[in-house]
């Protein structure tokens, strides 16, 4: 088996370079307790150890994109406006991306998201953004020897040894990591002179906590009424973005327009969450979901109910960002086993 | 605890419910609840880990009775959301509770792995089974703290106010913030940059704004509505920098430091080093500290005719 020593991995990251942007979990600067996916440039801190607080979903669904641009203009029939094209910094073509270092479920969660936006043209919700970014996108996974008391990912059958999403897994050993191609993709990552050859056996891998979701869908819409369970189970919840956003499969977005001067303007979209009262605040003035308790269970709803009924999969893949840095310490997997004992 | 548990029974026999904590069974560090009942009640506990500003809560609860449990700085958080009409004092209960300084959790767990296990019930701090210095695992805003106990109460749980619990703090409001030194030391462009840095991180979560308790339009904020549209939607270093001198503005003379902001923040962003900036100015300028007195008027809420304003006499 393909194998490399920790000490060339820095080495192993330059050549990726040559061919595509790489992103891998970095130290920022003045930040020594921060772990995030960001460019990565030979200064750069790795760390494979720990956890990155926010997943790499934005190498597909940026935070925020321009959709195309407009330009109102008064004409001799009268006033007329012209759709221009994305400007070019935010178009979905910038090259090759490779993204280091996502764990099984970071990996995973791509495809959770294809299900939805990686539909054939034709089909209901055709994202070309989406496909672009995600077609030049390679994924090198570092596959999970150990995990931490947020991790649920074997709450799914494969767990941490899913390949799903993967075009390459390195695994931990003695002094560096096998290298197993998943797709083709990841087997001509292999061709680099690089890896040397290992006699070394895959290493076992973690087990992580596990929470019962077999019937939650149809338990989730049995429930949903039962607001004394809800108030109950989100009370100390406070209603900010930080789960949402930090979320490798939380995809939701708002579109709006942002003007440059009178006339001219884009069209764009950015992330938004569910746990704002602004995301389904009416014109009318009316919040069909206004308190916190119903805006969390829309969350729970959608991610473990609608979404797998509608898209055949969970909208969750057990990564536990949302358990690590909660702000009040909600435990999703609190929430979802009291959902299965009601 | 039971002295904390007996308290919050009684409480009970007033209120509707008492904001709290509990110990969260996965990772065995304090979590907020809300008690109902005498029967929940039992759960409750204070410890090293209680870090959470559960003031927080108290806005969107103004009309109804309950009872909350608060360290100092939580209470310096109460005192402004009276003085600001966003919490009833009669419907109040405040049980103050004597803190001998917070761990930092969130650094704790960054550095040994989420839910490492942290005993800090004997002499010394241990992480993980490892004995380490506990001074070294504080949260920062401890090692300034001038309120240990609560200024304003209605019980008060643990030893006396002014008893020995505060023994392990430092007071005196000497804070340095850890970026302090190499930020001061910058230049106006340097600053610049370095502020651009920080806010390129930043993803527009608004976790800093949920989480403080005197961010209390949340969910109506300027930064998000479109109508006024004073914020972009666009998510960049530009917008987000813009967006957190507001909040910080409008902090202005209400912030009471506890840090909440920071602790929330899922990028690392030092947002202290805006605010406590700006609470020394607003002490400098007014002699006025957020939280003192019930009885106090914030520099930011006055406006009198008569000011002389730019002290020149006219």
């Amino acid at each position: 088996m393909k194998f490399i020593s920790s000490e060339k991995i820095p080495a192993l990251l330059e050549q990726f370079s040559r061919k595509a942007r790489v992103w891998a979990p970095l130290r920022p600067e003045d930040s020594a307790d921060t772990l995030l996916f960001m460019p990565w440039a030979p200064a750069a801190t790795l760390d494979l150890k720990r956890f990155t607080t926010i997943s790499p979903k934005k190498l597909v669904l940026p935070e925020s994109e321009a959709l195309f641009s407009f330009s109102y203009s008064m004409g001799e029939d009268g006033e007329r406006v012209e759709i221009g094209d994305a400007p070019a910094a935010d178009e979905p073509g910038e090259g090759a991306t490779l993204l280091f270092g996502a764990r099984a479920c970071d990996a995973r969660s791509l495809t959770v998201l294809d299900a939805l936006f990686g539909l054939e043209p034709g089909e209901a919700y055709n994202d070309p953004q989406y496909k672009a970014r995600r077609a030049r996108l390679t994924v090198v996974t570092l596959a999970c020897t150990t995990c931490d008391a947020a991790c649920f990912c074997s709450s799914w059958a494969e767990g941490t040894a899913s390949t799903e999403g993967s075009d390459l897994i390195l695994y931990p050993v003695e002094g560096g990591y096998l290298a197993r191609g998943i797709t083709g993709k990841g087997e001509d990552l292999l061709e680099l002179d690089i890896w040397e050859e290992s006699e070394q056996p895959l290493p076992e891998l973690a087990v992580t906590d596990k929470v019962p979701i077999g019937n939650l869908d149809a338990k989730l819409l049995e429930i949903f009424s039962d607001m004394d369970f809800w108030e109950r189970a989100t009370d100390r919840c406070i209603s900010c973005g930080y789960c949402t956003y930090t979320c490798p499969t939380c995809y939701c977005f708002n579109i709006f327009d942002e003007m440059r001067g009178q006339r001219d303007g884009e069209r764009c979209r950015s992330w938004d969450a569910c746990t704002f009262y602004l995301y389904t605040l009416e014109t009318s003035g009316h919040n069909p979901r206004p308190g916190i308790a119903h805006r969390y269970r829309n969350r729970i709803g959608h991610k473990f109910s609608y979404y797998p009924r509608n898209q055949g999969k969970t909208l969750c893949t057990g990564c536990g960002r949302c358990i690590r840095g909660c702000p009040v310490g909600l435990d999703i997997r609190d929430v979802l086993r009291g959902a299965g004992e009601r | 605890m039971a002295d904390l548990v007996t308290t919050i029974k009684q409480t009970l026999k007033d209120v509707e419910f008492v904001l709290g904590w509990v110990r969260d069974p996965a990772t065995g560090v304090a979590a907020p609840a809300r008690f109902y009942s005498e029967e929940e009640a039992e759960a409750a506990i204070f410890d090293s880990t209680c870090v959470h500003n559960l003031s927080v809560h108290l806005p969107r609860l103004k009309d109804r009775r309950v009872g909350i449990v608060a360290k100092g700085c939580d209470a310096r958080s109460v005192v402004e959301l009276v003085i600001e009409l966003e919490a009833e004092r009669e419907n109040l209960k405040v049980i103050g509770v004597g803190c001998g300084a917070i761990l930092d959790v969130k650094r704790i767990w960054r550095r040994s792995g989420f839910g490492a296990e942290i005993d800090d019930t004997g002499d010394s701090l241990r992480i993980a089974g490892e004995q380490v210095a506990r001074d070294d695992f504080l949260s920062r805003k401890c090692s300034g703290c001038l309120d240990a106990d609560p200024d304003i109460y209605d019980v008060f749980v643990g030893d006396a106010p002014g008893g020995d619990t505060a023994g392990a703090i430092a007071p005196g409001g000497e804070d340095p913030h850890p970026l302090r030194e190499m930020f001061d030391a910058l230049s106006p462009a340097e600053r610049r940059d370095f502020w651009r840095e920080q806010f390129s991180r930043c993803i527009r979560c608004y976790a800093c704004r949920d989480v403080c308790p005197m961010c209390f339009c949340r969910d109506i904020c300027i930064m998000q509505t479109q109508v006024p549209h004073w914020a972009g939607g666009e998510v960049n270093a530009k917008e987000s920098e813009m967006i957190q001198l507001i909040r910080v503005n409008h902090l202005a003379g209400r912030c009471t430091g506890c840090g909440e902001c920071e602790r929330a923040c899922p990028v690392g962003i030092p947002l202290m080093l805006l605010l406590d900036e700006q609470n020394s100015a607003i002490e400098a300028m007014f002699s006025y500290r957020a939280g003192d007195s019930l009885t106090a008027r914030p520099p930011m809420q006055t406006f009198s005719i008569e000011q002389d304003l730019w002290g020149d006499g006219e």
